[in-house]
């Protein structure tokens, strides 16, 4: 080998390059996976504490706090009963909008929305592939997802009950799979639709509708929001209700509370082709940066 | 664990379908663990690292592909996001960024790119940083050129 152009600096590196690479065998040098995985073990532990809670909870959590927020605890509670909490690590939303509409299958029991859903899972599927997506980069949560739809049905030979249900919810090797089944169709949908959500996108981010799917959507623990929940209301079908809870207050002097109806663009729940407004099964509360889970009453 | 073997597997059999498809990436799984894999990676062109081969060591975690693979450089290579001494590689989608949309063969595509585009802003390499950062494009060059040399190219007989 010949030392030529621009060689002026080698005398001072010459002792690192005799190195031996065999130094190198010690993965313990990797100190920002120490420190991710400090960090899953401590949401793993904050995961055992999701209660189920009467709505009263909720108003004693501000007892010393805003006095707008108080009274709007007051009107959510002549609507809704409880709130059911959710983990606060970045996926709160997809996690919520999991259980919430699993819950709403194991009740009702509705056979004919299990499978208007798996029709829009097929669609999401072949979005993902026309994409360039590798089917085996996103199957595995496909079919987790629709294993757990099967299981909420009841009368197969692996159906569950709703304890059942609220412990593979807490389950990450379940929950996770399933936040990130959803977060591939939301990727999928807005980029499919990426004129529509372009505008939006740019609104929050200065990044590309690609580079925002691949920074803000596909990876886990990065929160959702109106972008997030627009697409996977519309790729699924699903009209979801979100409850807001901040202080912003109207100027009339009366207090009320904000919500927003998410409401599929393309729906084909049979309720949209008529005059009858669409109500969503799935209610969340939202206050800045978390959702959570209420139940009317 | 079933779930990254499961996994695994099938990225394993892409490899061996697309062997040729890409032939700057020989991405190979260890003989008896399927967690543990290498790969060579052809510098890419146009920068100090050309001609040179580089070796990468994966150690993939049972939570794959929630979790992002480690991937570190067992070749020395001199580049502002890459630990000059472990070969510990800062890299976005190897950390918080990371989704299971990646596999083993597209994070070597993004070793490459990372190579051809450096980003010296947030070095682990300081000395390599703070050349690019003062402008001394010649002096970097002349570095990462030189280790290509020594550490990635066979030794002439």
């Amino acid at each position: 080998m010949q030392n030529q152009e621009g060689l002026q600096a080698d005398g001072e590196v010459d002792s690192a390059t005799s190195a031996p690479s065999t130094q190198f065998d010690d993965w313990a040098n990797f100190a920002d996976n120490d420190i991710m995985q400090q960090q899953s073990s401590i949401q793993a532990e904050e995961a055992e504490k999701i209660p189920f809670e009467p709505l009263s909870s909720l108003a004693a959590e501000y007892q010393s706090g805003s006095t707008i927020l108080l009274e709007k605890i007051k009107v959510l509670s002549e609507q809704y009963a409880a709130i059911r909490r959710t983990r606060g690590d970045g996926n709160c939303f997809f996690r919520s909008f999991m259980f919430s509409y699993l819950e709403h299958i194991l009740e009702t029991q509705d056979r004919a929305e299990v499978d208007r859903i798996k029709a829009n899972v097929e669609q999401c599927r072949k979005t993902l592939q026309s994409l360039g997506y590798t089917d085996f980069t996103f199957e595995d949560f496909f079919a987790l997802f629709l294993e757990q739809m099967e299981s909420v049905l009841q009368g197969n030979e692996d159906s569950i009950s709703h304890d059942e249900l609220i412990l593979r919810s807490r389950d990450q090797s379940v929950s996770d799979y399933v936040v990130m089944f959803f977060r591939f169709v939301t990727s999928g949908e807005i980029q499919k639709r990426s004129e529509f959500f372009e505008p939006f996108i740019m609104g929050l981010t200065n990044a590309t509708v690609e580079q925002f799917c691949k920074s803000s959507v596909e990876p886990m623990g990065e929160e959702s929001d109106h972008v997030h929940i627009t697409a996977i209301s519309d790729a699924l079908g699903v009209p979801i209700r979100v409850v807001y809870l901040d202080r912003s207050s109207c100027d009339t002097g009366g207090v009320s509370v904000n919500h927003h109806d998410f409401i599929p663009a393309d729906s084909d729940l049979p309720s949209a082709s008529g005059s009858k407004t669409i109500s969503p099964f799935i209610t969340l509360l939202y206050r800045p940066g978390h959702y959570d889970i209420l139940y009317p009453k | 664990m079933q779930a990254s073997r499961a996994r695994l597997f099938k990225e394993y059999k892409e490899v061996q379908r697309e062997k040729l498809a890409d032939p700057d990436i020989q991405l190979a799984c260890d003989d008896s663990n399927i967690f543990k894999w290498t790969a060579l990676i052809k510098g890419p062109s146009e920068t100090p690292y050309e001609g040179g081969v580089f070796q990468l060591a994966f150690a993939v975690p049972e939570q794959y592909p929630l979790q992002p693979p480690q991937v570190r450089f067992l070749t020395k290579i001199f580049h502002p996001n890459v630990h000059f001494k472990t070969g510990e590689i800062c890299l976005d989608i190897l950390k918080n960024a990371w989704s299971p949309a990646w596999t083993l063969q597209s994070v070597c595509r993004a070793i490459i790119a990372l190579m051809a585009h450096p980003e010296p802003d947030s070095p682990l390499n300081c000395d390599s940083g703070n050349l690019l950062r003062s402008g001394d494009i010649r002096g970097f060059h002349s570095m990462a050129r030189m280790y290509t040399r020594l550490a990635a190219m066979p030794k002439k007989g």
